[in-house]
């Protein structure tokens, strides 16, 4: 069928198309922006109005004002609140990129190799990832129990190395929670990374074979220049998904000791929901957004461009 | 041979339908028959038919299948709490004001200032006779009773918190804090971990740890609602209680890993796994205590009041829950109220020994006049309220950051005080 006769059978053909034989593409548009926009947009947009009010969960009109701004963005605690979630987002991305890519070579690698257990490998890795983040906590919890009957310092014990302060030493317990929020999202880089693995052309592999390179020299010169597109996206991800953390914290630490575990999501959901000031939450939410379009516009200017015709 | 037949077919029919229809009368998300045309939605925690503890919710069950007996034509839909509860409660305040509440909800007694403030409940006053309400503890009467004189919930159970010690570890009753450190560094001696107590981010450690404050006389906020808890009259008091708990972790009378509990559950673990003999817990745990351990070993369990400053300067946090209505329907307001006296008033205490906020309840089961609740009872009169303000769930949340920093040593008691009180001047400011 030619285009001309496939343009001709459209049922929606704009004024333009009329005469460009270019369909009108609002129609099909329609949809997807009616329910992003009710669905996405329209909380957004109130995010916004009420970072501009006083509004609190406890009653009351609330009255437009930029104080909440003021009074939010110059709170002592707040410094250390997004250094502790800088910290916590660093280790956890590089943590679950660099665990991702790896087992994904594993799998890859055996996978060619027709070796027993990539399976079980995957599927253990996946488990982990569909656990839900409160559940997660939990089960680290008991792993990082400090009493006499803990998980893992019964372990270390029981190899007669002395406890440790998991969750009660300051200095330590955010290596604790970055290693739980680790061990949970690394399956999503895998599954990323194996994708991308998958695609990369076989033949790049067997000209470096034939130039004489070797398996260091081939994940260096064709695994990772073909993957950085993927390990780029993968990063935006991963970065906004672990920004967004908050449920595997709070049942692990619940953001504690003192505020040493107490990251920007939980912040703002403990000053909404512990404090009631729906407004301040506000502006908090506001402040992420634009902390995770910065760091995604970052990942992206390092993305390959597409060269022009 | 054929009649025989259909009887036995009969009777096997009959036989096997029982069950089930006992089993459909009451499930985890409903009580009543499913088909029933009126139905009311009831927000719960784990005082109800699914209570972790197998007593408990047998005992639940059996009260529920008594009360929609005595309700034809209703199904209650039971919807369950996590044990989060600031944050359930917060949330439910939040669907309230949105007009998605349920119909009828447990509405913990520290944030029951909050749903009256946003006038989200409805009035309870007509399904209570005055001599009811007139027999409610002073304190609780207050915390139910709106400015317009009407009972907004009714407030059913009340607890406070006390010391259990192992009497083959820590045999006499530690009644000062110098007592308390003594006991627990003898049990660390004995090759236990020292005292245990809430230390984390949670409701529980700044509530039960208030008691040392209010020994002293501090009073968290004045009679405005404005926090004081850090001014003059009271800053010394603030500090010492807290400096009380900081020498507990220093001098190794309690363990560090005190700034990761926050559940009470974790102190019955350490106590029932025989690694600690001193605790600070509430009343409820002495019953599951019981329920958890051999008899020989809860018999080596017994509690005593919170230790003070000095001996006769000592208190302790009551707390509690009550039932709320939420609905606009008059008829499901009517059935909350019969739930909360069917169930909860009376019945529900003497079923898991929850302390009763009206007097004459203590004459009426015979579970309070054993020798524990009667201690609990004499307990219960140097007991304090959280103050029924706005601002005092900020207040736990700078307690709770503080103690962090304190008993981590990742900040000086006077600098970690200070910035909670400088906290909740804000946050008082921005009510």
């Amino acid at each position: 069928m030619s285009a001309r006769a496939m343009s001709s059978r459209l049922p929606f053909v704009g004024a333009a198309g009329r005469h460009n034989r270019v369909p009108s593409p609002y129609p099909w548009l329609m949809p997807v922006i009616l329910v992003m926009g009710l669905f996405y947009l329209y909380p957004v947009i109130d995010v916004f109005r009420y970072a501009f009010t006083d509004l609190t969960l406890l009653g009351g009109e609330g009255h437009y004002t930029l104080s909440t701004f003021a009074n939010v963005l110059t709170r002592p605690e707040l410094q250390q609140i997004v250094w502790v979630t800088f910290i916590f987002t660093a280790g956890s991305v590089i943590g679950q990129q660099l665990l991702g890519l790896a087992m994904a070579l594993v799998v890859v690698r055996s996978e060619n190799r027709h070796l027993f257990g990539t399976t079980i490998l995957r599927t253990t890795a996946l488990i982990a990832w569909v656990v839900p983040g409160i559940a997660g906590g939990i089960i680290w919890k008991m792993l990082f129990n400090e009493a006499p009957f803990g998980g893992l310092n019964s372990l270390l014990r029981f190899a007669g190395m002395a406890p440790v302060q998991w969750l009660s030493d300051p200095d330590v317990v955010m290596w604790s929670v970055v290693l739980s929020n680790i061990w949970r999202g690394t399956a999503f880089s895998m599954v990323v990374m194996y994708a991308a693995l998958k695609a990369i052309d076989p033949s790049l592999y067997e000209a470096a074979e034939v130039d004489g390179a070797n398996g260091r020299q081939r994940l260096f010169f064709v695994t990772l220049p073909q993957l950085r597109p993927a390990i780029l996206v993968n990063m935006i991800l991963i970065t906004i998904q672990t920004l967004n953390t908050f449920d595997a914290i709070i049942s692990l630490t619940g953001g504690g000791p003192g505020r040493a575990t107490e990251v920007l999501s939980l912040y703002t959901f403990n000053v909404v929901f512990r404090n009631y000031d729906l407004a301040a939450g506000s502006v908090l939410s506001i402040l992420m957004l634009i902390i995770s379009l910065g760091l995604a516009l970052v990942y992206a200017s390092f993305l390959p461009k597409e060269e022009k015709a | 041979m054929k009649k025989s037949l259909l009887a036995a077919l009969a009777a096997a029919t009959a036989l096997g339908c029982l069950p089930v229809a006992a089993e459909d009368l009451i499930t985890s998300d409903r009580v009543g028959p499913s088909d029933a045309p009126k139905k009311m939605v009831f927000r719960l925690t784990g005082d109800g038919p699914s209570s972790t503890d197998p007593t408990w919710a047998a005992g639940y069950s059996k009260l529920y299948t008594q009360f929609i007996n005595n309700h034809p034509g209703w199904q209650l839909e039971l919807q369950m709490m996590t044990g989060d509860i600031s944050q359930e409660q917060a949330r439910m305040l939040e669907q309230a004001k949105a007009g998605h509440a349920p119909d009828c909800a447990a509405v913990d007694s520290f944030v029951l200032p909050l749903f009256k403030q946003a006038g989200v409940l409805k009035s309870l006053s007509p399904y209570f006779k005055k001599e009811e309400i007139d027999q409610l503890f002073p304190f609780v009467r207050e915390g139910v009773t709106g400015k317009d004189g009407q009972i907004y919930a009714w407030w059913w159970s009340t607890d406070l918190r006390v010391l259990y010690r192992n009497k083959e570890i820590v045999p006499n009753e530690p009644v000062t804090w110098a007592d308390t450190k003594a006991a627990g560094l003898k049990s660390v001696e004995a090759g236990m971990e020292g005292i245990l107590f809430n230390g984390s981010r949670y409701e529980g450690t700044a509530f039960d740890w208030l008691g040392n404050f209010w020994g002293q006389g501090g009073k968290l906020v004045d009679d405005a609602g404005k926090p004081i808890f850090a001014d003059a009259a009271n800053r010394d008091k603030f500090v010492k209680a807290v400096n009380y708990y900081r020498d507990l972790v220093e001098s190794g009378a309690a363990p560090k890993r005190v700034t990761t509990i926050g559940n009470y559950d974790d102190l019955n673990a350490a106590a029932v796994a025989g690694t600690t003999a001193l605790f600070v817990g509430g009343n409820w745990q002495l019953r599951q205590l019981q329920n958890s351990m051999d008899p020989e070993e809860f018999a080596k369990w017994t509690f005593s009041m919170l230790p003070g400053i000095t001996a006769d300067q000592r208190s302790t946090g009551t707390g509690g829950w009550t039932v709320a209505a939420f609905s606009s329907d008059p008829e499901k307001v009517e059935m909350c109220a019969a739930l909360a006296r069917e169930i909860y008033m009376g019945p529900a205490n003497a079923l898991q020994e929850q302390l009763p906020t009206r007097a004459d309840l203590y004459d009426k089961y015979d579970v309070f006049k054993s020798e524990a609740n009667q201690t609990f009872a004499k307990a219960l009169k140097v007991g304090q309220a959280r103050p029924g303000v706005l601002i005092y769930p900020e207040i736990s949340n700078q307690i709770q950051i503080m103690m962090g920093k304190v008993l981590t040593g990742a900040a000086a008691t006077d600098a970690a005080v200070d910035d909670a009180y400088k906290a909740s001047l804000d946050a008082y400011a921005r009510l």
